[in-house]
């Protein structure tokens, strides 16, 4: 018996199920907020922070992250602020300067409106989404990875760097992974990064339908959940 | 006789996960660092996956996961003591043992550590050495506590060759 | 056997037992037994004091009291002897024969034991006159000079634990969440929340499992307020938990001590023992209650301090904050209403329960009411534990109470609230310390640690420092702080060693402003608070350093060189043999010379010489 409460989402009055995340209620209802370390059927963390919003309480704008808010009745959440914008293109850009070499990121940096990159280009192969260390612990009851390490060590590992015998060799974890799949135009080398604009033209079209989801390449790198259920 | 120790430590803890911290601190100060073969055990003992272990262990800076040196010693960075001068103290350590915060000697006698802020910030700067608290510290008074240590290691050396 | 204390009446008697059981006493020597004193060699002080006082046959008429941290740690061992209040400082084991001799026997004062006021250079005799102690407000502090931590007696002999019967003996829970409301005390951790109001939110919580925990992780580096409390008035802080998990309905109580407190951890848990013998702790407190304590260490994680990133640390798991949407007053500790405060917001609890909300309340301004022990460091004359009403101007801490500049060198700005907090300059020393007061002004009140810096402190190394600081300890899970911090990093970095640009200034405000809405915890969304405030009042020096290369304190490493003058050198070889890169060359007598490509201007080398011949240029 599922129980409903009423929200507001950039003004549209939405029946949201009790008990469901903000991001998932909007997603479902074709408002997308961009994400990374959300995945369907696994647990929200809110490391990530793309997902930001704003929470209307009392006046007061609350920015925060919406994987991680719960909804209640008479709850109103702005996607699409120009605060919430600008934040989140800067959070992009951090990821992006951080970790280009993956379509996932460059496509993430795109939907955000990153049009430069302030920061040095770092070359690191994973972003601490997290996905493999909660798939493998909440899926396959195997918590044969985790986070290892604090601030700028942490980094996931096996228990004592060693692949565990109870690690089936499933695999999950590397399709789960938004690192794996290469920027359109192949593969950086190492002080030759860049901001890939290839899917630039996709954002337009998303911009002039707004509060629609366009079914473009662009998710593909993503895995935006949309695009899984698609097929 | 590790075996002993390790049993009182796990003693009437047994499937308690929320003791770990507490249970990998008592190792830590029985045994100078954690061992794989300690966090195996207190992962069964205990009933905490692993992982969970191995995540605790890397944590929490109270913990090391290789043997440390025979002597610590212990600066600190807190800020009373950076704003008088406690980089010179790393300064000295490195110019006179060659080693930076985290490293042992190559001959385990001295491991140097920095701690962010041990609350004696009147006395700044502050180092510890084998858990005594020394203050007001300069690089020339750090150097020579320093060579009074490894005098007194030479000394019990010959007096027991 | 203890006796059962289980009314006001009770404990009157009991404290004139007390006093009747010291009739024999006529000279009370107080020394402070607290980490700081104890760094300063305490420990043989009191060996020394006891045998001669043996050795004399004064057992019995002259008591010894250790106590806990006094505060004023820069002058320890401190001694004071009473009923004459004689105040001596830095005394050593050598003095205690002439001390047990002179003073103790003939009433006569040893001079060059006594304090010397920097300011006036007058030597002042007596504790009470000390301009340091006396322009502050010691409501809580006084105690720690009373009693001996480990000595539950001494607690109940100056009042101790009349608040808790009275409470039990006639108070409702209601009763004691309005008193306090009424009080205004707001939380002394840092995030200023009133305490009323969250005890009463953890009342009306669901659920009949419920918690209170003690932060006593202060991981802010520069204080120590909570670690004098602590290790110095244990008592104090168990008896604010026992009112405050009556008021809101919990019955087992943590308090979490950071592991470098050894000290700390041992006095509490020996108070803990003695509340139990003497029934405040356990199955049956008066009748009317049941409730324990169990003390848990920290482990090394400043990140810890944050209160769900304490409670998952508690629970043991790794100390990673989780977002607080469902605030911990409904689902903290294993999920269950949990109410958090710090130390001093405990210890102050008992006070307001004794004295009245009035009282407390009749202190300090408008929205932040009460006393606050501030940790007074760095550049001033008298460093220390400092209590003052909140209200009370900036410039009073730091030139009234701390005595303003030392050697001489302007003071140029304060740094208030810990890692969290910011830096104000000179021109702002008139503002009030008040929560909401110093949170506009881009600083916050924050735990209490003050670090006062002059002209010799250059702001955009303290801005790096607490960024390394704050990257060095971030949990690392959410995005903007784990790479914000290290961009941030990046970049002064690049300035301090002139490779600045001149767009990273605005670089910097851009994403300090991202972190501060974006991070998931309230460490993360204050991360940026240092360099932030630096940009706001200490532009210039940012700028000289991008645009002239040029650090005007003569820190940042890079842009500096030491030099030796060879007209003042007198080839002492005091620096060849200190330096530790072995940069130094020259013969015996005859001037020496840095070589700079093995220099690292660490600066070792001016501290040892002699004869001012090597300078900053």
């Amino acid at each position: 018996m599922q129980e409903y409460v009423n929200i507001t989402i950039d003004g549209a009055k939405i029946s949201a199920i009790r008990g469901t995340s903000v991001l998932d209620t909007a997603m479902e209802y074709g408002i997308c907020i961009p994400h990374l370390c959300h995945y369907p059927g696994l647990s929200d963390i809110g490391a990530c922070r793309l997902c930001i919003v704003e929470h209307i309480v009392n006046g007061k704008a609350k920015v925060t992250a919406s994987c991680t808010l719960n909804v209640a009745e008479g709850m109103v959440i702005r996607t699409d602020t120009d605060r919430i914008k600008r934040l989140r293109r800067n959070i992009a850009e951090l990821l992006v300067a951080q970790a280009p070499n993956s379509r996932a990121i460059q496509d993430v940096a795109v939907r955000c409106g990153v049009k430069q990159v302030r920061y040095p280009f770092h070359n690191d192969n994973c972003v601490l989404c997290g996905r493999c260390v909660r798939v493998c612990a909440e899926m396959w009851q195997a918590k044969a990875l985790g986070f290892v390490g604090r601030g700028k060590d942490r980094h996931v590992d096996f228990p004592f760097g060693r692949k565990p015998d109870f690690c089936k060799s499933c695999n999950t974890c590397i399709d789960i992974c938004p690192m794996t799949i290469t920027p359109c135009p192949g593969p950086m080398k190492t002080g030759e990064e860049y901001l890939c604009l290839a899917c630039e033209g996709q954002l337009i079209m998303a911009d002039s339908l707004p509060g629609a989801c366009v079914w473009c390449d662009l998710g593909k790198g993503f895995q935006c959940t949309r695009q899984v259920q698609a097929g | 006789m590790s075996e002993n120790v390790f049993e009182t430590i796990l003693e009437n803890r047994c499937s308690q996960p929320q003791q770990l911290i507490e249970v990998l601190q008592d190792v830590q100060e029985t045994f100078g660092y954690i061992s794989e073969e300690a966090m195996t055990a207190v992962s069964k003992e205990l009933g905490v996956p692993v992982i969970e272990v191995y995540r605790v262990a890397n944590y929490y800076k109270a913990f090391s996961l290789a043997p440390r040196g025979r002597h610590v010693i212990t600066v600190c960075m807190g800020t009373a003591c950076h704003v008088r001068g406690a980089p010179r103290m790393l300064d000295e350590v490195r110019g006179q043992l060659g080693i930076e915060p985290g490293q042992t000697t190559p001959d385990k006698m001295f491991t140097l550590e920095r701690v962010n802020c041990l609350g004696a910030c009147a006395l700044g700067p502050v180092v510890v050495l084998d858990g005594k608290y020394h203050r007001n510290m300069t690089p020339n008074k750090l150097r020579k506590l320093v060579q009074s240590v490894q005098q007194a290691e030479k000394e019990v050396e010959a007096d027991a060759a | 056997m203890p006796p059962k204390l289980n009314t006001l009446e009770d404990l009157k008697q009991f404290r004139e037992s007390l006093t009747s059981r010291e009739a024999k006493v006529t000279t009370t020597i107080t020394i402070c037994g607290g980490t700081g004193c104890q760094a300063s060699g305490s420990v043989k002080v009191i060996e020394s004091l006891k045998a001669e006082l043996a050795a004399n046959g004064l057992t019995d008429t002259v008591k010894v009291r250790v106590t806990g941290c006094h505060g004023f740690c820069e002058q320890g061992p401190i001694m004071v002897i009473d009923p004459a209040n004689i105040f001596y400082c830095r005394v050593s084991p050598d003095d205690v024969p002439e001390i047990v001799s002179e003073t103790i026997r003939k009433n006569q004062v040893i001079e060059h034991l006594l304090y010397t006021d920097p300011t006036s250079g007058e030597k002042i005799t007596k504790e009470a006159d000390i301009p340091f102690y006396r322009a502050q407000d010691r409501v809580l502090l006084s105690q720690n000079r009373r009693i001996d931590p480990c000595s539950i007696e001494d607690y109940i002999a100056i009042g101790g634990y009349s608040a808790l019967v009275k409470v039990l003996g006639g108070m409702t829970a209601e009763q004691v969440i309005q008193e306090i409301k009424r009080s205004g005390l707001r939380g002394r951790g840092g995030g200023g929340y009133p305490t009323g109001q969250k005890w009463q939110q953890c009342r009306e919580a669901a659920g009949d499992e419920k918690y209170v925990i003690c932060n006593a992780d202060e991981g802010d580096p520069g204080a120590y307020m909570d670690r004098s409390v602590l290790e110095g008035n244990p008592h104090a802080i168990l008896e604010g938990m026992l009112i405050g998990s009556y008021a809101v309905g919990a019955n087992q109580g943590y308090i979490y001590v950071r592991n470098e407190y050894p000290l700390a951890v041992s006095n509490a848990r020996k108070a803990i023992e003695q509340a139990k013998l003497f029934g405040f702790l356990g199955d049956d407190i008066l009748g009317r209650h049941f409730f324990d304590i169990e003390i848990m260490r920290g482990a090394g994680a400043f990140v810890c301090g944050e209160s769900t990133a304490l409670m998952a640390s508690l629970e043991g798991k790794v100390g990673e904050p989780r977002p607080k949407d469902v605030h911990t007053v409904q689902e903290g500790l294993w999920n269950k209403p949990t109410c958090l405060n710090n130390v001093e917001t405990w210890a102050n609890v008992p006070l307001i329960i004794n004295k009245g909300a009035a009282w407390f309340a009749s202190k300090g301004t408008k929205g932040s009411k009460g006393t606050k022990i501030f940790a007074l460091t760095g550049r001033v004359k008298n460093t220390g534990l400092v209590e003052v009403a909140m209200g009370t101007s900036l410039r009073t801490i730091i030139h009234s109470i701390g005595g303003g500049p030392n050697d001489g060198v302007a003071i140029k700005a304060v740094q208030t609230g810990g890692p969290s907090g910011g830096c104000l300059p000179a021109e702002k020393f008139d503002l009030p310390v008040d929560f909401e007061t110093l949170a506009e002004a881009g600083s916050m009140v924050g735990s209490g640690g003050m670090v006062v810096m002059d002209e010799r402190t250059c702001m955009v190394d303290v801005a790096k420092y607490f960024i390394a600081f704050l990257q060095d300890e971030s949990c690392g899970k959410c995005v903007p702080c784990r790479l914000g911090l290290g961009r941030m990093l990046e970049i002064l970095t690049d300035i301090t060693e002139g490779r600045g640009k001149p767009e990273q200034l605005d670089l910097l405000e851009d994403l300090g402003e991202t972190m501060t809405h974006t991070c998931l915890c309230a460490l993360g969304k204050t991360a940026a608070n240092p360099v932030l405030s630096t940009l706001r009042y200490f532009r210039q020096e940012y700028e000289s350093h991008i645009q002239d290369k040029y650090c005007s304190a003569g820190v940042c490493r890079e842009l500096i060189q030491y030099s030796i003058d060879p007209n003042n050198c007198t080839g002492c070889g005091a620096c060849l043999k200190a330096c530790p890169n072995k940069a130094i060359t020259g013969e015996s007598e005859k001037p020496h010379r840095i070589n700079q490509d093995l220099c690292s201007r660490c600066g070792i080398c001016k501290d040892v010489c002699k004869f001012e011949a090597i300078s900053i240029c």
